[in-house]
């Protein structure tokens, strides 16, 4: 099986100018925007040596936008004949007409051009599922042979979006992606080793690699050495902080709602507001936002359609901008980037393609250990959540293989620690970066890439018993 | 038009027939009609968003050596018998690096089973609720406040479920969310107050907490915060509100009873167990005063985790996971209850209809002690009260856990006292539950509600409830939270 035109392109955006039709005619004098998106997504998991969970899904989902006398409605179905089409639209309309007036209410944008993107691959959509699972029968052999348990999943995904709205928008992506993230593990969890990999050309994925970096990993963590807490020098690898940087641009002081954009800078409910032009960050770290990077995921338009800009947040240490909206605009004067979400949106803009980068030449994993003197090996952070938001101090776990470097070599695995750290404090006690990853999370959908690090005084506050 | 139900049997046998031909050894399908509403107000700026899904799930065992699962959103014979095709594809495939599967027996249901609903949420126009939430967040408009948020969620599930061995049953599942959030910042930086309920049921729910009224309380409590002090690093006494103590029996009980993570299948993700077979009637988790119940009944209360039938169809049953503080039981699915020796499972499989089902928690509760709340304050020397968490973070084996607080009280000689920020407690799980010695009663008892637990690969968000009142818990590691 693959997921080989189970939308063709040309057939999902002729299908969207029907559903807009439709919606055009109920909606009358209202403005309507509409939003198809189609997904064939395939997994195959694997615990305990077993392929346990395989599973096949495929969806459509259109969202309607209605707006009239300031007021909106949104309403979204995953049912496209003709009569749930109309009763979608007449359901916006009568939500926007039981709504209040939106204070930033604004006529939906014209035409937009659009820089390219081309991150749709052939060679992942048509892969069958014959292919991944000898990928993950290779992993499992591997696992057998060392008396380890392979567990983990290698998943693949296929996106279509069309937009479309009265004031003459139209807007279209097609992405696919996909990743393999592999556990070996024996004793109950007591030995485990990780690794993964991300790709959006399933042609980039190297499974022996993904599986030999996992064994390593599981072999070396075995009769983990007690350590005291305190604060150690550190290296992280790449695929580590999947779930960890996020907080740079997710609050949960205000609900875990978005951080970084201007609205919420200039109402005072971003971490950083009132800080534009401050040193906030080493010297050596510049963050952008750029749907544009080749490694980068997602459509090159917003929530209402607007072509995204690149954005430099932060510049050589130095916090230099936001991102921005139309209703930023309306609001403050400011030109927009593209960075708004599907409106009606009382939240905020929000970055959604983050690139995390050091100054000057990257350096291996390899290399970056060799110039820890003493301290750990970081492979995986987990549970990570936020427990003061104005220094981004965040709390979590170390999983899946901690050791000791001495001298620039891995001296022996260490039990799991807890850390309460500062992520703007980590930042500006970076050494030396390696070239930056794309995450992956199962916990959040947020696009990063992410660096390897060489870091100081990351702060360990308790251990666990494994 | 069709009702669910007559759907959801049509495509169960078009299905099933095919899966037979095709030499599945068991099938099973759900056929699910969703309809939920969100209403937001932040600040000034409102935002509404309906929707509907209807769609089918398909798992399928093929030879008893291997699963596969196809989901779809097309509902003509056609794509049924497509998606069939495709769990039948993936199960073939699988049983050749599965092992044989030995699933405990269940009867087969012929039921129906709803929810009890008293104001139909969809009933209530949405500028009512908009004037409800727009109330809430004009009283928590002060100087200094910078961020004001209500929001309440209604969700109505239609849900047809036939398996291969005779089962049909349709149920309806009707779930309720209300929740406000203020923040301020001021010289101890940005500071959080909130409230938050999920339970099964309607409108109710909003009359129930109104909103406009709490909204003072904890805008008042958000602006103290802001002047208020932090605690030292030391080992304290402490209560912890209902609410913390839901989650806390979320995190440190519920999740390492699922015994899919015991027996390694969420090694990948959401990672394994402490809680280990050998360890079963054996182990005391906790004091002689912790009893923790896994309960899906409409006895226990109309939760996130009650419902007639799981998702593989097994009836709803309530067990204790934790009794006198031993530990004696677990989360179970048909195909792991044999692993731990028992013949039927717990009915604990769920997920949306899009995700293959997993094993989730249903209503995990701590059960309510023999203390008064008030009496429990007055009986303690030196302590503090911590109320309602910020922050939460446990190691995957879930040993090591670290959990903040939005706000808290020093107790001093038996009163509450100076009100304090952030306060932050952490332990080992067994070791904290042993040293609880103290719950609040049922007077104190509430049946709280866990919206988004994350769970799976790819991941799955699932609804869970946790019954829970004030606990007390001694020589505890506490800080502050920055």
């Amino acid at each position: 099986m693959s997921q080989k035109m189970e939308h063709p392109r040309v057939l999902l955006r002729e299908r969207a100018h029907q559903i807009f039709t439709t919606a055009k005619t109920v909606a009358g004098k209202a403005e309507a925007e509409i939003m198809l998106v189609s997904r064939v997504d395939e997994y195959l998991r694997f615990g305990n040596n077993e392929l346990a969970q395989s599973q096949y899904s495929t969806s459509r989902n259109l969202s309607v936008r209605i707006a009239s006398e300031k007021k909106q409605g949104r309403v979204t179905t995953g049912t496209l004949d003709k009569a749930s089409i109309e009763r979608t639209v007449e359901k916006a309309l009568r939500q926007a007409r039981e709504s209040p007036e939106d204070p930033d209410y604004l006529p939906m944008p014209g035409s937009q051009k659009y820089r390219s993107v081309d991150r749709y691959s052939e060679k992942t959509v048509e892969a069958p599922a014959e292919l991944k699972a000898g990928h993950i029968g290779s992993a499992i052999d591997l696992a057998k042979k060392n008396h380890l348990l392979a567990s983990g999943v290698l998943g693949t995904s296929v996106e279509h979006v069309m937009m479309l709205n009265t004031s003459g928008l139209e807007a279209s992506y097609r992405g696919s992606g996909g990743y393999f993230s592999l556990t070996m593990d024996a004793d109950n969890g007591n030995q485990t080793g990780y690794a993964l990999s991300t790709f959006s050309d399933i042609g980039e994925l190297d499974p022996n690699s993904v599986s030999q970096t996992a064994l390593e990993r599981a072999k070396l963590n075995k009769n983990q050495a007690d350590i005291a807490p305190g604060k150690f020098d550190v290296v992280v690898d790449p695929y580590a902080w999947s779930e960890m940087l996020i907080f740079f641009a997710v609050s949960a002081s205000t609900g875990y709602s978005p951080d970084l954009g201007m609205r919420q800078y200039k109402e005072g409910r971003s971490y950083l507001s009132g800080r534009l032009g401050e040193k906030i960050l080493g010297d050596n770290i510049s963050i952008d936002d750029d749907v544009y990077h080749p490694n980068q995921a997602g459509p090159p338009f917003d929530g209402e359609g607007c072509q995204k800009s690149k954005v430099s947040l932060v510049e050589n240490g130095v916090f230099r901008n936001v991102v921005s909206s139309r209703i930023s605009q309306h609001r403050y004067g400011v030109a927009p980037t593209g960075h708004e979400l599907p409106l009606p949106n009382p939240l905020g803009e929000l970055p959604t393609n983050l690139v995390i980068r050091g100054k000057g030449a990257t350096k291996t994993s390899e290399e970056l250990i060799g110039e820890l003197d003493k301290g750990l090996l970081i492979t995986r952070f987990w549970y990570v959540r936020e427990t003061e938001p104005q220094t981004k101090t965040v709390t979590g776990m170390t999983r899946d293989g901690t050791f000791l470097v001495e001298n620039g070599e891995i001296k022996r695995p260490v039990k799991n620690l807890r850390f309460n750290q500062s992520l703007l404090e980590l930042f500006n006690k970076i050494d030396a970066v390696s070239e930056p990853v794309r995450n992956f999370s199962e916990a959040q959908q947020f696009r990063i890439l992410q660096p390897g690090i060489l870091a100081r005084d990351f702060n360990f506050t308790s251990v666990s018993p494994f | 038009m069709i009702s669910t139900k007559d759907l959801g049997e049509e495509l169960a046998k078009i299905s099933f027939d095919l899966a037979k031909r095709d030499n599945a050894s068991y099938a099973e399908l759900r056929l699910v009609n969703t309809r939920s509403e969100a209403v937001t107000v932040v600040n000034e700026n409102p935002a509404s968003e309906e929707a509907s899904t209807i769609g089918v799930g398909i798992r399928v065992l093929y030879k008893d050596l291997g699963w596969g699962f196809a989901d779809t959103d097309e509902l003509e014979h056609d794509s049924i018998r497509e998606t069939t095709k495709k769990a039948l594809a993936l199960a073939r495939g699988a049983s050749k690096l599965g092992i044989k599967v030995t699933r405990a027996s269940e009867p087969a249901h012929v039921d129906k089973w709803a929810t009890p609903v008293k104001k139909d949420p969809f009933r209530v126009p949405t500028e009512t609720k908009y004037e409800v939430l727009q109330e809430t967040t004009k009283r928590m408009k002060e100087n200094d406040v910078v961020a004001r948020r209500g929001q309440m969620t209604f969700d109505f599930i239609e849900k047809y479920f036939a398996n291969s061995e005779g089962s049909k049953i349709f149920q309806t599942h009707s779930y309720a969310g209300v929740s406000a959030i203020v923040a301020a910042k001021g010289p101890t930086g940005v500071q959080r107050r909130s409230v938050q309920q999920n339970s099964g049921g309607g409108y109710e729910l909003v009359d129930e907490m109104d909103l406009p009224a709490q909204a003072l309380e904890i805008t008042k409590d958000v602006l103290a915060l802001t002047h208020a002090p932090t605690i030292g690093e030391g080992k304290s006494d402490i209560i912890l509100s209902g609410d913390q103590v839901a989650l806390q029996v979320h995190e440190s009980c519920g999740h390492p009873i699922e015994l899919d993570r015991v027996l390694g299948y969420e090694a990948n993700f959401a990672g394994r167990s402490f809680l280990q077979p050998d360890q079963l009637g054996k182990l005391q988790y906790g004091s002689e005063h912790v009893n923790i119940v896994m309960d899906a009944t409409l006895d226990h209360g109309n939760g996130l985790g009650t419902f007639g039938y799981d998702d593989e169809g097994v009836k709803a049953q309530r067990k204790y996971a934790v009794k006198n503080g031993k530990f004696v039981g677990y989360l179970m699915s048909r195909e792991t209850a044999p692993r731990v020796g028992e013949s039927r499972s717990n009915g604990c499989m769920r997920a949306e209809y899009y995700k293959l089902p997993i094993i989730r928690m249903t209503n995990v509760s701590l059960e309510p002690g023999d203390w008064d709340y008030d009496e429990m304050i007055e009986d303690t020397r030196d302590g503090y009260l911590m109320v309602t968490n910020y922050g939460w973070s446990i190691d995957q084996k879930r040993y090591n856990f670290q959990f903040n607080t939005e706000k808290g009280y020093r107790i001093k000689n038996g009163s509450i006292g100076e009100m304090v920020r952030g306060p932050t407690y952490a332990g080992i799980t067994p070791e904290f539950w042993n040293s609880c010695d103290a719950i609040a009663n049922k007077k104190s008892w509430v049946l709280w509600g866990t919206p988004n637990c994350g769970k799976g690969q790819p991941g799955q968000t699932m609804i869970t409830g946790h019954g829970a009142s004030p606990s007390r818990f001694r020589n505890i590691r506490v800080f502050g939270a920055s």
